[in-house]
């Protein structure tokens, strides 16, 4: 579902984003990236939303290779990736139905669809009695919350979620992993870009760690820093263990 | 992907609403700039239709000199009657000038002149007014001719005078289009800025380039359009005051030589709105490549 070849991406600063990072994701897999600030996790979303070029290498997103797609066809590609930020990025003077709406309208989706799909979402992710709230009548949970039903109301084929939790306390943070577990068992693939240990080493899946933007490891059923118990699992092993 | 007139109305609608008096400021520059220019073509069709109105009755006079013999007389009238161009010539004797000068000339200038010293004259007119100074060059030197009269000088002074006015308007409003264009570009900037957040999102999840550029494009050429509605409003109303103003029992006087048909007035006012939508167009198209990156 997601492959990165050998991408490195150098900054005009000269900043070494990511080094000759390779990867793959196979569909349905919820997978953790982690790393300091500055090790590369929020250059590789952004690559994969194709807001950012790689220098080298090559990305393949839900079977389409992107760094050479026409820029006409961007927006058919962010179709099929939703896309959670830290910061929320909802409309202030939109109400939680019309800020999910937004996104189904954007893109030229029937009122009729609007009406069935943005409920049915509000109900998953628990909402539906919040609609005609505004954001800032909600906690930041609850606003995270209305982020993932708007990246997910499109039913995209891939999740991408940047430091989802970083406004959040611990006890909210679980319950959007838990939003996202959920979205996850409908088939769709998360990726989420944390350095938040605690979740991670709760929610046990798979974690790929960047470091000065090279992956350092690749670990299934992992934990934030290395497992005492099981140390750092090879890349191969995790091929391995996933097939 | 669809895009429904609908969507495209109501985000204009609100972009125009949030940024009321750029909005304002930038309609009264397109209309007053507009008007300017409309204003000149008037002046211009105006003048064109007066002067075909003043040479159709162009007519050369040849004067000849008090002294002049009969066979120099005889010389000219018969040059002038193998001239091709020349519809046809009268010959005014003497007396004729003279009689005619008694009630042209004032009584003080009239008393100095006597049929001796008066000339004689061969009023001529020709196939086109243009001929009349072919008429002029061919007979000034000629002997026994006193001199060559035609009103192509005050004709070339009006139309002179008009084309300098002509040129003052159009110099003016190119100065006043380049604001509106500017102002206009500074609204869709100003919109763009405003709707920066809800512009990321559209892009997050997928809206198309030219669903999130045509409200933008659709602010400015409605901009564009009001001004230039309101101008074509003010020529419309320039030109019913100079037809008012045109009196009719002076069939002779400029503001009625300078009398505009319907269908000039709608030619200019069809002018003055494509000037208009294609200012709105241009400034907001600038704005979105310049500052709207999709």
């Amino acid at each position: 579902m997601i492959r990165f070849e050998n991408v490195t991406k150098v900054y005009k600063s000269g900043t070494v984003a990511v080094r000759n990072v390779s990867l793959d994701i196979q569909k349905g897999e919820f997978v953790f990236i982690v790393g300091p600030s500055g090790s590369g996790k929020t250059t590789c979303i952004r690559m994969l939303l194709r807001e950012e070029l790689p220098d080298r290498g090559r990305i393949w997103v839900a079977g389409r290779e992107i760094i050479h797609m026409p820029k006409w066809r961007v927006p058919y590609l962010r179709r099929n990736v939703g896309c959670v930020f830290q910061d929320f990025r909802l409309l202030p003077n939109k109400t939680v139905f019309q800020n999910v709406a937004f996104a189904l309208e954007v893109i030229g989706r029937p009122k009729s669809v609007v009406d069935t799909q943005v409920p049915q979402v509000l109900d998953l992710v628990g909402l539906a009695k919040k609609r005609d709230n505004l954001p800032s009548e909600l906690s930041g949970g609850e606003q995270q919350r209305v982020a993932v039903a708007r990246a997910f109301v499109n039913r995209p084929l891939i999740l991408l979620a940047d430091e989802p939790t970083g406004n959040l306390d611990p006890g909210t943070s679980q319950g959007i992993m838990r939003l996202l577990d959920r979205i996850n068992r409908t088939g769709t693939t998360v990726l989420i870009a944390t350095h938040d240990a605690a979740l991670v080493d709760w929610m046990r899946r798979r974690v790929v760690e960047l470091d000065q933007g090279t992956v350092v490891r690749d670990q299934a059923r992992g934990v934030y820093g290395i497992d005492a118990a099981t140390g750092p699992v090879p890349r191969t092993e995790v091929a391995a263990r996933r097939s | 992907m669809p895009l429904s007139a609908d969507y495209i109305v109501r985000e204009t609608t609100t972009n125009l609403w949030r940024n009321r008096l750029m909005t304002i400021a930038a309609v009264l520059t397109v209309a007053v700039s507009l008007a300017l220019v409309g204003a000149a073509l008037l002046l211009k069709q105006g003048a064109a239709n007066a002067e075909v109105d003043w040479q159709r009755g162009v007519q050369v006079t040849v004067w000849m000199k008090p002294t002049a013999s009969t066979s120099e007389i005889n010389a000219v009238r018969s040059e002038l009657k193998q001239l091709p161009y020349v519809h046809g010539c009268a010959f005014w004797s003497q007396a004729q000038d003279y009689h005619e000068a008694s009630k042209l000339l004032p009584a003080s200038e009239f008393s100095a002149l006597t049929v001796g010293s008066t000339p004689s004259s061969f009023r001529c007119t020709p196939n086109q007014p243009q001929y009349a100074t072919a008429v002029y060059d061919r007979f000034v030197h000629q002997p026994g001719v006193y001199a060559v009269g035609s009103p192509n000088s005050a004709i070339h002074a009006m139309e002179e005078t008009i084309t300098i006015l002509q040129w003052v308007f159009v110099s003016v409003a190119l100065v006043l289009l380049l604001s509106a264009g500017v102002l206009i570009l500074n609204t869709i900037r100003m919109a763009i800025f405003a709707r920066r957040r809800e512009v990321s999102v559209m892009k997050l999840v997928g809206a198309t380039n030219w669903f999130i550029r045509l409200p933008f494009m659709s602010e400015g050429l409605v901009q564009g359009l009001i001004g230039s509605a309101v101008a074509a409003a003010i020529v419309f109303g320039l030109h019913a005051l100079l037809n008012g103003l045109a009196n009719p029992d002076q069939p002779g006087s400029v503001l009625s030589q300078m009398r505009l048909s319907g269908w000039q007035l709608f030619s200019t006012d069809a002018v003055v709105v494509v000037i208009g939508v294609l200012i709105g167009s241009i400034g907001s198209a600038v704005a979105i490549r310049r500052f709207l990156e999709v």
